[in-house]
């Protein structure tokens, strides 16, 4: 069954064999120089590095855009046009009346199905990812906070691409009708992802915490006239170590407490006076007093937490991917009948 | 002897409509059993409950001894001809057989190269590209070429013109007798099975109207026409199945396995498709007086 298993994705994986190898040539050529550019220019400056590190950045912008673009999308891809289709097009075809009929039994003919073309996958996505990291490599080490390429190199997109892939063949096995199992697995994958970036990620490590004094370029105070005087809004922008993730910064009073309203309203009383409801910015006393009388405190995940972030995000994707290839056993013996 | 098709009260239901219901029969092996309804009477249900493709709601069913679906014995014994005859659009008609070649261990390859030749496939062509009897005769060839017991075949000739149908039946009954096979085929069409079953199953909204060998079938039904007469007044030993009056004048269709000795009838045989279609006219005004009685009794 694996050999039949392969015959028929065969062509896809060849395909997708030749387009990975075309972009591993053009990455090849393009990262050479950019190391090249990297060692001659950025790694061996030392003072007024601003305008070679600017152009080294700027250097190959068409590659950075491309790559970038890929590494976002293939993922989708794959389960798109590899995932989708594995079990519906066979239902839709009616194939499987065909191929259930030979001495297969489903799990075999299903575990040989999903064996394979998640081979497929999971090379394609290793390749893809390992291409792209080391495109990114001295680009990275330069411009880059790690955490803002987060979701686009090293092992997590593999983990994605697994994820869409499962996720795919099962939507595709529920759905029974291949295009529009194709549209569901991207707005599925699509929600999965942000889902994950906006509630999980920030969260399943605790981060750290630092407190600091900051300048009144980092600071909005917004004045608003209330029945009982004018009360402060103190907004200011914070950011840990660098190559660290900064998940949220607040001002805070000496003591490392969020300011009371109580608190808040004696400010602006005593240096923030003038009409109600004003915005304030740049050099003004109030913003110059807000620097010494408040301070700030940021939450980070620190730069050597990045790789258990990697590995745990992979493990979430791939037990979700786990769950969904079982869900397909259990719809292909169980429900398709 | 075990049956080649055994079912017993076999129900099958899909959300609150019953498909098949309450279905009892026993057919021998060795023969070509034709299986008639009209569309969605179930024919269908009841070839994919034989061939494992689909789980009884209610009842059972065994095939050649075997509960189907409970293992790739059980695949191996029956070869299934699905409805449209599917084949994979993408691969060529000799990676048809190579599949068939790595998915069945009794597979009979000098048969199905032969076989295809013969009927002058193109090797190379794919699926897409094939006719529908060419799909047909491709799929025929994979059933017949994993060596089964019996062959299952869902509306065969359904998608055909009349010449490939022809041809189609024609090639499917020289194998059959070649290869000592039995078969259960279905049609909508009563004249498609005349010519070539032995044995026939009349379904008729989910449920079964008629079973039987065509032989005998035929043999104790007849039409009688004569004066006027209430169905009432007839003897025991003869079941009306049908009763029309014109004027004074009454035609029934009886089945009686005596003769038919009352001199005032005159006596004809029943073809095939007037039998056929007496039995699904009767299954079909059952079935439609069910909710009326329903009424009266409340």
């Amino acid at each position: 069954m694996i050999r039949f298993a392969w015959l028929q994705s065969r062509t896809q994986a060849l395909t997708a064999a030749v387009l990975l190898g075309a972009l591993a040539v053009v990455a090849a050529i393009t990262g050479i120089q950019l190391s090249h550019l990297y060692s001659s220019f950025v790694a061996s400056c030392h003072t007024g590095c601003e305008l070679a590190t600017t152009q080294f950045l700027s250097h190959d912008q068409f590659m950075d855009h491309a790559l970038d673009l890929v590494a976002l999308l293939a993922p989708a891809l794959i389960g798109i046009f590899w995932g989708a289709p594995l079990l519906a097009r066979e239902l839709e075809t009616g194939t499987y009346r065909l191929v259930w009929n030979q001495c297969v039994s489903r799990s075999r003919w299903l575990a040989s199905k999903m064996a394979v073309v998640g081979l497929v996958s999971v090379s394609a996505a290793t390749a893809l990812t390992l291409t792209i990291t080391w495109w990114y490599r001295a680009l990275d080490r330069v411009g880059t906070n790690q955490y803002n390429v987060f979701d686009r190199r090293d092992i997590v997109p593999i983990a994605y691409a697994v994820f869409a892939f499962a996720a795919g063949a099962l939507i595709g096995a529920v759905i029974r009708r291949t295009l529009p199992a194709m549209a569901t697995t991207l707005g599925v994958y699509t929600f999965a992802r942000i889902a994950t970036t906006i509630w999980i990620r920030p969260h399943v490590l605790s981060p750290a915490h630092k407190t600091t004094a900051f300048n009144a370029g980092q600071v909005g105070i917004t004045i608003n006239g209330t029945a009982n005087g004018p009360v402060a809004h103190i907004a200011a922008q914070g950011s840990g170590p660098p190559n660290s993730w900064t998940l949220s910064s607040h001002v805070v009073t000496n003591t490392g407490h969020v300011p009371t309203p109580a608190q808040l309203a004696a400010f602006a009383h005593q240096y923030c006076p003038g009409p109600g409801n004003t915005r304030i910015g740049g050099p003004h006393t109030c913003i110059n007093q807000a620097t010494k009388t408040f301070r700030l405190l940021v939450t980070y995940l620190p730069a050597n937490k990045y790789w258990t972030l990697q590995w745990l995000e992979s493990g979430i994707f791939l037990a979700a991917a786990i769950v969904a290839t079982l869900g397909c056993y259990w719809w292909i013996t169980r429900r398709i009948s | 002897m075990t049956a080649a098709l055994e079912t017993v009260a076999l129900g099958k239901r899909y959300g609150r409509q019953w498909a098949l219901r309450d279905c009892t029969l026993s057919i021998p092996c060795g023969k070509v059993v034709g299986l008639v309804g009209p569309n969605g009477a179930g024919k269908s249900t009841l070839l994919h409950l034989a061939v494992g493709l689909l789980r009884p709601s209610a009842g059972t069913i065994s095939v050649l001894g075997v509960r189907p679906g409970s293992g790739t014995d059980a695949l191996a014994r029956v070869g299934f001809l699905a409805q449209d005859s599917p084949a994979y659009a993408r691969l060529t008609v000799a990676q048809h057989l190579r599949m068939g070649a790595w998915l069945n261990p009794s597979w009979d390859g000098p048969f199905a190269t032969r076989r295809v030749r013969e009927l002058g496939l193109v090797l190379g062509q794919r699926g897409a590209t094939l006719s529908g009897g060419q799909r047909a005769q491709l799929a025929l060839t994979l059933a017949l070429a994993k060596r089964p017991e019996l062959l299952v075949l869902d509306e065969p000739v359904a998608a055909l013109d009349p010449l490939a149908r022809r041809e189609f039946l024609q090639t499917l009954m020289e194998i059959v007798v070649i290869r000592n096979v039995s078969v259960v085929l279905s049609s909508h069409l009563i004249s498609d099975l005349e010519r070539v079953c032995d044995h026939l199953v009349v379904l008729v909204g989910g449920g079964l109207a008629l079973e039987g060998d065509v032989e005998t079938l035929l043999r104790s039904h007849h039409r009688l026409v004569g004066p006027r007469k209430d169905t009432s007044a007839m003897p025991a030993n003869q079941t009306v199945v049908e009763a029309s009056d014109v004027d004074k004048q009454s035609t029934f269709i009886v089945r009686t396995d005596e003769p038919i000795l009352d001199p005032t009838w005159t006596v004809s045989p029943l073809s095939l498709e007037d039998l056929v279609l007496a039995y699904m006219r009767r299954a079909r005004d059952d079935a439609a007086s069910i909710p009326a009685g329903l009424a009266v009794a409340r």
